[in-house]
């Protein structure tokens, strides 16, 4: 009963020290992760509600380089299933308030390797854009296999794959990082992309096979 | 007294009586004679005046004179002078001599039908008479050759008219003229219009079996409009229930508003206990909004 006690006074004090979140960052914080999850899970109708509420969120705060930040997500997220996306609202907000950090996220996802600063650039991105530069596939490969979070290295999958040269070993990272974490929108993109890529190169037998697993899997 | 005269004639000789009357007689026939020599004018003054012409062709002694369409002179005589100018003397009784006037115009009228006349013109009857020694000249209108003038040229279309009638009738008469050809198309045509006529009576009269026939269109469609008016009026009834359905669910409506408004509540609440909760249980960091 004592040791109950104890507890139920370190929670109050631990409660009582913690400090106040703003409730529209709580919110558009959530919205946009369940965003996030929801359009990598194939269901974007789900998904963009989440995405509205997260840039209402946002909005309330009078902040456009976090509305920017958000743009600049739902566009990577495009980027990382290899689809174009519409880049208005970016640049309006650009145009506006212009944020150095996110234009060289902005030219690092729309494929301007050469526009892109090393130094705003996060650090796992910093290390693709030689490469990148150099169409060094190898090297890409071995870059992109080191990013640690699984939503950063599809990205820079989804760029390598949409702008530049690319291989199977490419892909079946990808293919890898979207299985592991149960996205099955970029899983059907990249096997998609990977079918495509045997049939060009005539290994018509693995592209049977990964037909028929597509169509196992989407069944 | 008187009775004593009457015997004094009585006692006149035969001789005597017979005497007297015919000098009697003879004075009245004279007086008459005299009196219709008067009328006549043959006491009475007449003019003459000298008319010319370059041709006396036409002219005839006794030609009337003619001022008006009446007579009030003739031709008296005709001459020809030294310069070959027929001189034509007209006589003009005193009473018409008013007419003749110096401005007259002469006329020598020559009809187509009648006789020729000289024909006097005064336009202004207040002018001074014409002088006897003046010699007015006569034109002369001639009413044949005129018409002789005016035939060769009718005569020449008439060839003309003539020549046409007659190839228009060659070319009615060749059967391979234009003329018979035309006929022999209008008979082909005539025909491919009777064939045609008969296609499109037939073509009626399928038009209105098909349209009228028992088993036609216009029946068939009778029988659909009955079917869709009687399809109608039973979905009037439906209609009706939509209606009555639709205006429940409308009032239903008007509680979905508190209802929705009661649930967000519920759900803010809720949402406020969780994030006390989560506050109270968790250390909760601050987000951070990074690009992935």
């Amino acid at each position: 009963m004592r040791k109950l006690l104890f507890i139920l006074i370190l929670f109050l004090i631990c409660a009582c020290g913690s400090k106040q979140i703003p409730e529209w960052k709580d919110t558009s914080a959530r919205q946009l992760e369940n965003y996030k999850y929801y359009f990598l899970t194939d269901k974007e109708g789900t998904s963009e509600p989440h995405f509205v509420k997260a840039k209402k969120a946002i909005a309330r705060s009078n902040d456009l380089n976090l509305l920017g930040t958000v743009y600049l997500t739902r566009y990577a997220l495009h980027v990382s299933i290899v689809e174009n996306f519409d880049d208005t609202d970016f640049l309006r907000i650009n145009k506006l308030q212009p944020n150095a950090k996110n234009f060289s996220y902005y030219n690092f996802i729309k494929g301007n390797f050469h526009t892109a600063d090393y130094n705003l650039l996060p650090a796992h991105y910093s290390k693709l854009l030689k490469p990148a530069q150099d169409k060094d596939l190898a090297t890409a490969v071995r870059e992109i296999s080191s990013i640690d979070d699984p939503l950063s290295r599809l990205v820079a999958c989804g760029v390598w794959v949409k702008y530049l040269p690319y291989d199977d070993n490419i892909l079946q990272i990808a293919i890898n990082t979207a299985a592991d974490n149960g996205w099955g929108r970029p899983l059907f993109a990249y096997l998609t992309r990977l079918q495509q890529y045997y049939l060009d190169h005539q290994e018509t037998v693995k592209a049977t096979s990964i037909k028929d697993r597509l169509e196992l899997l989407k069944k | 007294m008187a009775g004593g005269k009457i015997r004094g004639l009585m006692s006149l000789s035969r001789e005597f009586k017979v005497g007297l009357f015919i000098v009697l007689t003879t004075i009245v026939i004279l007086l008459s004679l005299l009196y219709l020599a008067y009328e006549k004018g043959f006491f009475e003054k007449v003019f003459t005046f000298t008319l010319s012409s370059k041709s006396g062709d036409g002219f005839t002694e006794g030609m009337p004179v003619v001022f008006s369409g009446f007579n009030i002179g003739k031709v008296h005589e005709l001459e020809l002078n030294d310069k070959g100018i027929v001189l034509i003397r007209i006589k003009i009784p005193e009473r018409h001599v008013k007419w003749v006037k110096n401005d007259s115009t002469f006329i020598l009228y020559r009809p187509l039908i009648g006789a020729s006349r000289i024909i006097v013109t005064t336009n202004n009857l207040y002018s001074p008479q014409l002088p006897e020694n003046k010699i007015p000249e006569i034109e002369i209108v001639n009413d044949i050759n005129d018409v002789i003038t005016k035939v060769p040229p009718l005569i020449e279309k008439i060839t003309l008219i003539a020549a046409n009638l007659e190839t228009l009738s060659s070319n009615l008469a060749n059967p391979k003229g234009d003329f018979n050809r035309l006929l022999n198309n209008v008979t082909r045509v005539t025909d491919n219009l009777d064939n045609i006529l008969k296609k499109v009576d037939k073509m009626a009269d399928k038009a209105d079996s098909q349209l009228f026939g028992k088993d036609g269109t216009l029946p068939q469609i009778n029988n659909i409009l009955k079917d869709i008016i009687g399809k109608l009026e039973k979905l009037n009834t439906t209609v009706d229930n939509i209606n009555k359905i639709s205006q429940e669910a409308s009032e239903g409506m008007k509680d979905f508003s508190t209802l929705r408004s009661d649930i967000d509540d519920t759900v803010n609440a809720i949402d406020d206990v969780v994030n006390k909760l989560d506050d109270l249980i968790s250390s909760k960091k601050d987000p951070e909004f990074k690009t992935p």
